[in-house]
């Protein structure tokens, strides 16, 4: 397993570079620059704006562009935000704290809700409540969150003024306190509800065809045979079996830790990564955009990666080698 | 027992939620709860209340630049609105009159003498004197300086020297004593004071910093100094900025306890201002019929410093050279430019796509500027689809062909290609009002591209004088001073259309040349450079924005003009 995952690591840098060779082609070629349309006529001098281009090497050829970028990238240097005009890593370091404390909230929200329906909809399935849920998560997988968003923020903070719509922290609060957490905690819990709650169609429905399986198996029969009770056959023996599977997903979850929700953040101006990342497309700020790209890929082709070494954890037949 | 467990850790999870709503919401109302008795106690004594902090909303994210020579953000600079004070102010009527100095000016029109008010104290304390202004002059005119605004010391005596390293100092300055200082232009010109930067910089905060780290100091990034009624206390990125009252700010103390600057999404913006958590912020007219439904939140108008126009292609800009050249000779008959002005019903767009929230224009200078021409001297081209096919026949543009479109005087199809950008939602309706109104007097007219244009992209193409964009639609806001040569000079980058006229640069000249020092002068050049605009129309004038604000009632003493909403801060204060 040590040598499978050694060569699976040596894999991940062509395919890095490959990717990073094509985001930076197509950020480039994307209209205009970071001066672009922010002009303003009484302020900005015509000089100034060539001047920082020609300095910022936006006028070589891209490919020249490219190979000084993934020069200093490789060397551990990503850039100085143009918008932010500080280091990029130092920007994404400050936003990372946020957005890990926004998906952890809402993965537990997932996990809760998408365990308990689908333990629901398996033990009965094809009844009106296996229906309902699946019913539920398919709606919720098809509405798109910045519209689930706003109609939380309207209900909940507007009308009925429990939660806070924008910010991750109530202002003038010092970090450390007790009041600071709870603050964090009450800011993030709206938009980690919507996050959480409209993504638990793949775990709930996983789930539910798992345990139908698995209740249909040869022990399940025998164990039933006995008179084991109906609740223990399920909360116990099926349940540990089907959620062995589930303990895959872990590893695509990496990913999805850091990367956040580029809506969700940008609705709520929750100061995450995705909210980060959307702002810096927009204004074509190259360095926190390749940087946060990169990052984003690297945590999916590990994330992948744990995902297959646990399959094998998990399921001895399967061998990795 | 399993799952009893898990019932019961579920259950905690749920009140540890409830809780947690319901404890921050106790605490916020406990400190309104704290902040009305005082109210009250005030009111009183018949006293404005003092105290109380009021939110500022903005739709984009701070970048954290806190030194005006260095940001280039328009958020940016609201912060900077708060904490930061220059040598002039701008008023109402866009004049520049003195603030934290007054200023002679020499016979030779070339030295200008400022003295500089004593007394004034930065936040850390240091008092103000002429050298912190001459060290941001001296700053800005470095070569290692990479801040944006080395041109507003262009125009001093010696700058471009040392901005090429050929001197150490600007040659044009001298400080005279600590309040005085001598500034000496290189050309008698009537604008150099408002080309001269205005923000004096702690320099005993930035002692000891090259100027090349300056931008990305702690001392300007993190803990700035400045000299408004209100100090950075506190930032969080991407969220909010904390400003707190500077007692011993010059003009007298503030009145209220702090600003909170806070970014929020536009689209909650009415929810926000509803519940109160903002209470002032620059809005849309699309916004206006949502807040005039609220009942707390008023709405301030003024007119402003920014006006829309559909931009006509005359030529395209060499760039090697630098110059517009003239050579697309489509537009080039006055009466079709005039018939295609005339086309247009513009008051009845501003009602369906701005909410009337804006004036006609016939010029590109504002009503605001003291230079703008009285309305009676201009051709007030009112809506008539009449006249203008009038004009079009009297130009030989006429239907040979019998298909219900004109040809143009060779006989030849006539044909504009009309560009927008992309944007809000009533950008679709407003272009295609536009085409309508024009293919209405028989002229074909056909969306560029066939769909509105990506912002980004639209700037690319009018960079680059893209032939698709014929006519397109365009929109400045012109800053306080009143020359326009840098958007309609004819070799001025801005001048999207690229058109050149002799005359336009000689008035625009004239205008700022050495007789132009006399007020009235100037005035009569300027109206007689509108007139010539408003008879030649290179640019088809639509409207002249108005500047909006919503604001709560709570927050009284706030003064909008043309440059904004941030005129004696210090003067803001909050009545329950």
């Amino acid at each position: 397993m040590l040598q499978y995952t050694l060569r699976r690591l040596l894999g991940m840098i062509p395919l890095l570079l490959l990717i990073s060779l094509v985001v930076f082609f197509l950020a480039k070629m994307m209209p205009g620059d970071a001066f672009a349309g922010e002009i303003d006529p009484s302020n900005t001098n015509p000089q100034y704006i060539e001047e920082m281009r020609e300095k910022l090497g936006y006028n070589d050829p891209i490919i020249q562009q490219y190979g000084r970028w993934i020069v200093s990238f490789v060397q551990g240097d990503f850039g100085k935000s143009t918008v932010y005009k500080k280091p990029a890593a130092e920007i994404i370091v400050q936003r990372i704290p946020n957005t890990i404390f926004l998906a952890f909230t809402s993965l537990v929200i997932t996990y809760i809700f998408a365990f308990i329906m689908g333990m629901y909809a398996g033990r009965k399935p094809y009844t009106l409540g296996d229906n309902l849920i699946g019913t539920y998560n398919y709606l919720a997988l098809a509405i798109p969150s910045f519209v689930a968003g706003i109609v939380a923020i309207y209900f909940f903070s507007f009308k009925l003024g429990w939660f806070p719509f924008n910010g991750s922290v109530g202002v003038g609060l010092e970090p450390g306190t007790l009041d600071y957490f709870v603050s964090k905690l009450h800011h993030v819990l709206l938009p980690a509800l919507i996050l959480g709650l409209m993504g638990t169609a793949s775990y709930t429905q996983f789930l539910r065809n798992d345990i139908i399986e698995n209740s249909r198996k040869d022990f399940v029969r025998t164990a039933r045979a006995k008179g084991t009770k109906e609740s223990k056959i399920y909360n116990k023996h099926i349940l540990r079996n089907s959620i062995i599977p589930l303990i895959t997903f872990l590893g695509f979850d990496i990913a999805t830790l850091i990367s956040g929700a580029v809506i969700t953040e940008t609705i709520f101006t929750y100061p995450g990564i995705g909210a980060l990342f959307l702002e810096s497309v927009g204004r074509r700020d190259y360095a926190v955009m390749m940087s946060i790209t990169m990052l984003l890929s690297l945590l999916t082709l590990f994330g992948n990666l744990v995902a297959d070494l646990l399959y094998g954890v998990v399921d001895p037949r399967i061998r990795l080698d | 027992m399993k799952k009893s467990a898990l019932w019961s850790f579920m259950l905690l999870l749920v009140m540890a939620l409830f809780l947690a709503a319901c404890n921050n919401d106790s605490s916020s109302t406990e400190k309104e709860s704290e902040k009305k008795p005082s109210g009250d106690t005030t009111a009183t004594t018949d006293t404005a209340a003092k105290g109380g902090v009021v939110t500022f909303g903005t739709d984009t994210a701070p970048e954290g630049v806190y030194d005006p020579a260095y940001s280039g953000s328009i958020v940016d600079s609201y912060i900077q609105g708060f904490t930061m004070e220059g040598i002039y102010d701008v008023n109402d009527d866009l004049e520049y009159v003195p603030n934290l100095a007054s200023w002679e000016i020499s016979e030779d029109k070339l030295t200008y003498t400022f003295t500089f008010q004593k007394g004034v104290k930065w936040h850390n304390g240091e008092e103000l004197t002429g050298d912190d202004w001459v060290f941001a002059l001296e700053t800005l005119a470095d070569p290692d300086y990479d801040g944006p605004r080395y041109n507003y010391a262009e125009g001093i005596k010696g700058a471009k020297a040392k901005k090429e390293g050929k001197a150490d100092k600007i040659e044009g300055i001298e400080v005279v004593d600590p309040y005085t200082v001598k500034i000496t232009f290189e050309q008698v010109k009537i604008n150099n004071l408002e080309n001269l930067w205005s923000n004096p910089m702690p320099k005993k905060h930035y002692e000891g910093i090259a100027v090349k780290d300056l931008a990305e100091s702690k001392q300007v990034r993190e803990n700035p100094v400045g000299l408004g009624p209100f100090k950075v206390k506190k930032v969080v990125d991407g969220e909010y900025s904390e400003l707190e009252r500077f007692d011993d700010y010059w003009k007298g103390k503030p009145q209220l306890d702090g600003v909170i600057v806070k970014v929020i999404d536009p689209s909650l913006a009415a929810g926000a201002f509803q519940n109160g958590e903002i209470d002032i912020m620059a809005i849309k007219p699309q916004s206006v019929k949502e807040l005039t439904a609220l009942d707390n939140v008023r709405i301030e108008e003024t007119n402003g410093v920014s006006y829309s126009y559909i931009g006509l292609r005359f030529g395209h800009r060499d760039k090697a050279t630098l110059k517009n050249v003239a050579d697309v000779d489509k537009f080039k008959s006055k009466e079709l430019r005039q018939a295609l002005l005339y086309a247009i019903n513009r008051p009845a767009m501003i009602d369906a796509f701005l909410e009337g929230k804006a004036a006609v224009a016939n010029t590109v200078i504002p009503t605001t500027f003291w230079t703008a021409a009285p309305e009676s001297d201009l051709n007030q081209y009112e809506f008539n689809t009449e006249k203008a096919k009038e004009l079009l026949a009297s130009a030989g543009y006429v239907d040979k062909d019998g298909d219900g479109f004109v040809e143009d005087p060779n006989g030849q199809p006539f044909k504009i290609s009309f560009g927008h950008y992309a944007g809000s939602a009533a950008f679709e309706g407003r272009s295609q009002a536009i085409i309508q109104s024009w293919n209405d007097i028989g002229v074909k007219t056909e969306q560029a591209t066939g769909s509105l244009i990506e912002f980004n992209l639209y700037n690319d193409m009018k960079d680059n004088d893209d032939a698709a964009l014929e006519a397109f639609f365009g929109a400045w806001s012109t800053g306080a001073d009143p020359d326009p040569s840098g958007l309609w000079g004819n070799d001025a980058e801005w001048n999207y259309g690229r058109w050149v006229d002799a005359k336009n640069q000689e008035l625009l000249n004239k205008g700022l040349s050495e007789e132009a020092f006399d007020k009235d002068t100037r005035m009569k050049t300027y109206v007689e450079w509108q007139k010539h605009f408003n008879e030649e129309l290179p640019a088809l004038p639509l409207w002249e924005n108005m500047d909006l604000y919503g604001i709560n009632n709570r927050l009284q003493g706030v003064h909008i003009n043309a440059v904004g909403f941030q005129t004696d801060v210090y003067k803001w204060n909050v009545q329950e």
